[in-house]
């Protein structure tokens, strides 16, 4: 660590400081207490003019850390490492951030331990990401004269529905791409969809307020779930209950009972928009994101929040529940974050996709695709955060730079085809890239040194 | 009075308290106490101690205040109630809402206690930084296990959950169907036999009774007795822990970048009316802003304007300069002419003048000469003359039409108005044309001091004070001759009319041609017929005055009304003023 001569010591100090943070991590310079009054000088001083009494003689260290086991005080600055290892065991450290530990810093041997100040950050602990194939546009379904805002699947697979801002409701074949069927009925835009799988019924609600049940059979409306004072934005069906949940603009989740018509509960408590509404099967049975930017898990059977989730900045208007995993993941502009279920801990960030973020989405391959208003699109990996693909999509021909947006996304049931809902009035079906391989598109993924922000 | 008292007092016993003198014990008193001097010893002088006395000394002592719990808890060998900290005194609630300090097992405080408070337990609540690490890099973290709950779980949270819905369901269903009508369905009677005891020792049999008991019958129409009150909303529970940074302020790019206009905002415009683009650049606002023009450009356009008008007077001088050349070339043009005119005159007379005397020679020739000869130049003379008359006649059409060619447009018109007939100048000149007054009609006549005007009434109906053509019914019926006058014969009468109507009526009312007679030699008017006062008197009386007062007897004297008065009758006449 020899200063390189530049213009100004100062400056080389700086310097100095800044490579060693970037080397040892921001632990070196938070090791030596001077930094908390804010002396990057004395640091480096210590640094330069104290290099060789760093260490202790390996009598006098043995010394000292016989000293430091007797005292019952914990150990302040040269024996942190061994009340790291304690810390693991004990789990009543003040450290917020656990670092395993790693290789880089003190090896096997215990008795290097106390001999190093500074620890490396382990960057083992980053879990490298799985390799997913990239997706590529496979088909395009114009027939939409307004955008598309909201799709659902079949259960079987064999059709999906898209709402758009024409009032109509169509169906198509998701094998052809086919229109199979238009249904009229709502005086408004089609915000939300869905279709039951323990019923012949297919569920929408729109911006006219109107909640409605089709029939499937006789392609008919047979039930109207009315109480909405606003636009309904969003709607979700109970997994095992025959339940039906909706928010909108009202800023209100209503839970209705699917054969009644009642409103079982009216969750109320967002402050602004429900923008989107999931069901699971295991409490939170709801979940709900507002542009309140908020996310509330709701407590079903008593009808009350269970917990508010205030991590996010901006207004939450996707959700996106893990098939398998006990996870969800919530996204507002600019910022995607994953939670673990039944409390609601956070978990990670997905960083880098900076649009308005209109829609989630998630297979079981742990592929989470996120699509912006701005037409980016975002793959990302479910474990770790990485963002494997980053692509835009194209409007399709005659329509305006504006219009390039997603504005629904979901997979199919097998999750091999992503159907996006787009504002150019069209519906786009991705699916994987079958002939790429780990080698032509390799994963470029580098654990981060630096210092993490949470 | 007090005979009795006093005997009621002595047969009393003696009062154990009096109230006066009384010594309280020493774990009975309570704040300072005041002794005289002369009581003042070194024995009695104590220290005052807060907290409860030592052991060994507490017989009979109370804890009552705080102070006497001396910061520590309740005494449980003292069976008395005690409060200490006041807790769970009643009557006195406590007016702070702080907190009792709550620590977690790890012995370190709960500050979440705040956000949890008016919450369940099992309310999630995420207030520590530790919320804000992802989970998977805590330290106290273990597994993380994230697979989903078991099947068992699954099924007994949605056995709950069902229940707790379903009687929320069957409620709401209950609700929405009709209310069966109050009071319609009465309970069966139910019928009690009743055995009276014996009752204050009367031991005599009584007979039991069968009571039957009725549900008493309601009103079917009767209103609700009890008004259905809403019960206030409790105080709120605390908002959630924010676990994000505040938000950055807004840059100004950011700001300018937001910056939606009204017509297209959805709270400006909130039902998305479409704003005609005139109007959207009048509510941009960009148009509002004063514009500054370069300096520049007033100094080019100055520069512009000079040089234009430098450029215009170089061209007026120019003009000006051939202008003058020109008449200068013609002056030079027709002094030429004039000189080579002059030169044939004077040619021409010298010829005339050789000629005259040529020809005299001549005439005298044909005085003496031959008649044949002589005949002939009579003949070309009489020749001559008509060329020259045909040659002078062009002579002057030419000169004429050199003169109109070289008048103004204004002359030209005026020679032609003039040679049809029609042109005035002449006639206004003399003051027989007259342009007509527009100026009268420019102001409503009814607003003049008139009788028919404002002041006499003004009629709205009908807003002319006099017919428009009041003068046409009179002229009618002045000058056609009535039909009536001659009715005896009908052709008679045919041909009176066409005559008359073929004849020019006005020939001799007005000037129709050439005006009245003498009216063309009367002198032009230019104001009112003035009248001049008669200073003469009519009976003579003045000059008869002066006749008598001048005269003195000068012999003619008159009698009665003599000539005079024709001279003062003449006088007495309408006379033009004039005024030369």
């Amino acid at each position: 660590m020899d200063v390189i001569p530049s213009t100004t010591p100062d400056e080389a100090v700086r310097r100095s400081a800044k490579r060693t943070a970037d080397l040892f991590g921001a632990e070196y310079l938070m090791v030596a207490p001077s930094v908390t009054n804010g002396s990057i000088g004395v640091s480096y001083r210590r640094k330069a003019e104290y290099e060789d009494v760093k260490e202790l003689p390996p009598a006098l260290a043995e010394k000292q850390a016989k000293a430091a086991a007797a005292r019952s005080k914990r150990p302040k600055i040269s024996a942190q490492p061994q009340a790291e290892s304690t810390g693991d065991r004990s789990g009543a450290s003040t450290a917020l951030v656990r670092r395993g530990p790693g290789p880089g810093a003190g090896g096997v041997a215990g008795e290097d331990k106390p001999k190093s100040l500074i620890q490396r950050p382990s960057a083992t602990r980053q879990q490298p990401p799985d390799w997913h194939p990239p997706w590529k546009l496979m088909r395009v379904i114009s027939g939409h004269l307004g955008w598309v805002r909201s799709l659902a699947v079949e259960p079987n697979n064999e059709w999906f529905a898209s709402g758009a801002g024409d009032r109509t409701i169509k169906i198509w074949n998701l094998a052809t791409g086919a229109l199979r069927l238009t249904l009229t009925g709502h005086i408004s835009t089609v915000r939300g969809l869905a279709v039951s799988p323990r019923h012949p019924y297919l569920f929408s609600c729109g911006e006219d307020k109107m909640v409605k049940c089709w029939d499937l059979e006789t392609n008919k409306v047979i039930r109207h779930y009315h109480g909405h004072l606003s636009g309904v934005y969003t709607l979700a069906l109970h997994p095992r209950l025959d339940l039906l949940v909706t928010g909108g603009r009202d800023g209100v989740a209503r839970v209705w009972d699917m054969r009644t018509r009642s409103n079982i509960h009216v969750l109320t408590g967002h402050s602004g928009t429900v923008a989107d509404v999931k069901c699971q099967e295991a409490d939170p049975q709801v979940i709900s994101g507002s542009l309140d930017a908020t996310v509330r898990l709701w407590d079903l059977a008593a009808g009350k929040t269970m917990g508010v989730l205030t991590h996010h900045k901006k207004g939450v208007r996707g959700l996106a529940t893990h098939p398998r995993e006990f996870t969800f993941a919530s996204a507002s502009t600019g910022s995607i974050k994953q939670w673990k279920c039944p409390g609601g801990e956070f978990m990670q960030n997905f960083e880098g996709h900076n649009a308005v973020i209109n829609t989630l989405s998630v297979n079981e391959d742990n592929v989470l695709f996120s699509g912006g208003d701005n037409g980016s699109m975002s793959f990302w990996d479910w474990k770790t955060g990485y963002r494997f693909q980053n692509i835009d999509t194209t409007a399709q021909p005659g329509s305006l730079d504006a219009e390039a947006g997603i504005m629904a996304s979901t997979f199919d049931r097998t999750g091999l085809r992503l159907i996006t809902g787009e504002a150019d009035k069209t519906i786009k079906v991705w699916k994987p890239d079958e002939e790429a391989t780990p080698e032509t598109h390799p994963v470029t993924w580098a654990p981060t040194l630096g210092r993490q922000r949470y | 009075m007090t005979s009795i008292a006093e005997g009621l007092f002595k047969s009393l016993p003696k009062p154990k308290y009096t109230g006066e003198e009384e010594e309280l014990p020493q774990h009975a008193q309570r704040g300072p106490r005041i002794v005289g001097p002369g009581q003042l010893d070194e024995t009695q002088i104590v220290l005052r101690r807060t907290g409860p006395p030592p052991y060994g000394n507490r017989a009979g002592w109370r804890p009552r205040a705080p102070e006497d719990f001396g910061d520590g808890g309740a005494f449980p060998e003292i069976l008395v109630a005690q409060y200490p900290l006041d807790m769970g005194r009643k009557g006195t609630q406590s007016k702070s809402n702080a907190l009792a300090v709550q620590v977690d097992a790890e012995g370190k405080v709960k500050y979440d206690a705040i956000a949890r408070r008016g919450h369940g337990d099992d309310r999630i609540v995420h207030a520590s930084f530790k919320d804000l690490i992802p989970l998977r890099q805590r330290v106290d973290m273990g597994e993380v296990s994230l697979d989903r709950p078991s099947e068992e779980e699954v099924e007994a949270q949605m056995e709950k959950t069902k229940n707790a819905l379903a009687s929320l369901v069957s409620g709401a269903v209950a609700a929405q169907t009709p209310k069966n009508v109050k009071g319609g369905s009465r309970a069966e009677p139910t019928f009690v036999r009743y055995t009276p005891a014996n009752q204050m020792g009367d031991t005599s049999r009584k007979n039991d009774r069968i009571m039957k008991i009725v549900e008493r019958q309601q009103d079917p129409m009767e209103p609700p007795k009890f008004k259905h009150k809403k019960i206030p909303r409790g105080p709120p529970s605390p908002p959630p822990p924010i676990m994000h940074s505040p938000p950055r302020k807004l840059t100004a790019e950011d700001q300018e970048a937001w910056k939606i206009p009204p017509p297209v905002s959805n709270w400006k415009n909130p039902k998305g009316y479409t704003v005609p683009l005139d109007k959207r650049l009048a509510a941009d606002g960009r148009g509002l802003q004063d514009v500054t023009i370069n300096d520049k450009f007033a100094q080019f356009a100055e520069a512009l304007f000079t040089a234009d008008r430098h450029a215009r007077e170089e061209v007026r001088l120019r003009a000006q300069m051939q202008q003058r050349l020109a008449e200068k070339e013609k002056a030079q043009k027709e002094e030429h002419l004039r000189a080579l005119a002059q030169k044939a005159r004077e040619e021409r007379t010298r010829g005339r003048r050789d000629s005259r005397a040529s020809r005299s020679p001549n005439r005298s020739r044909s005085l003496s000469g031959s008649s044949v000869r002589s005949r002939t130049p009579s003949e070309d003379e009489e020749a001559a003359r008509e060329r020259e008359l045909i040659r002078r006649e062009r002579r002057q059409d030419a000169e004429r039409q050199l003169r109109q060619s070289r008048m103004g447009t204004e002359r030209r018109i005026q020679a032609m108005a003039r040679e049809q007939n029609r042109d005035i100048s002449e006639k206004v000149a003399l003051g027989l044309a007259k342009p007509t007054q527009s100026s009268e009609s420019m102001w409503d006549s009814r607003l003049f001091n008139q009788t028919s005007g404002m002041s006499t009434g003004f009629n709205e109906d009908n807003p002319y004070d006099k017919p428009l053509f009041a003068a046409q019914d009179a002229i009618n019926s002045i000058y056609r001759p009535r039909a009536q006058a001659d009715f005896d014969d009908e052709a008679d009468a045919e041909g009176e009319m066409g005559k008359i109507e073929k004849s020019n009526r006005f020939e001799v009312l007005g000037r129709a041609k050439e005006g009245f007679r003498g009216a063309a030699d009367a002198e032009e008017r230019s104001g009112p017929v003035q009248f001049e006062k008669d200073t003469a008197d009519p009976f003579g009386i003045d000059s008869m005055i002066a006749d008598v007062t001048a005269g003195g007897g000068a012999g003619q004297k008159r009698y009665g009304i003599q000539e005079v008065e024709k001279e003062s009758r003449g006088s007495k006449r309408a006379r033009v003023d004039d005024e030369d």
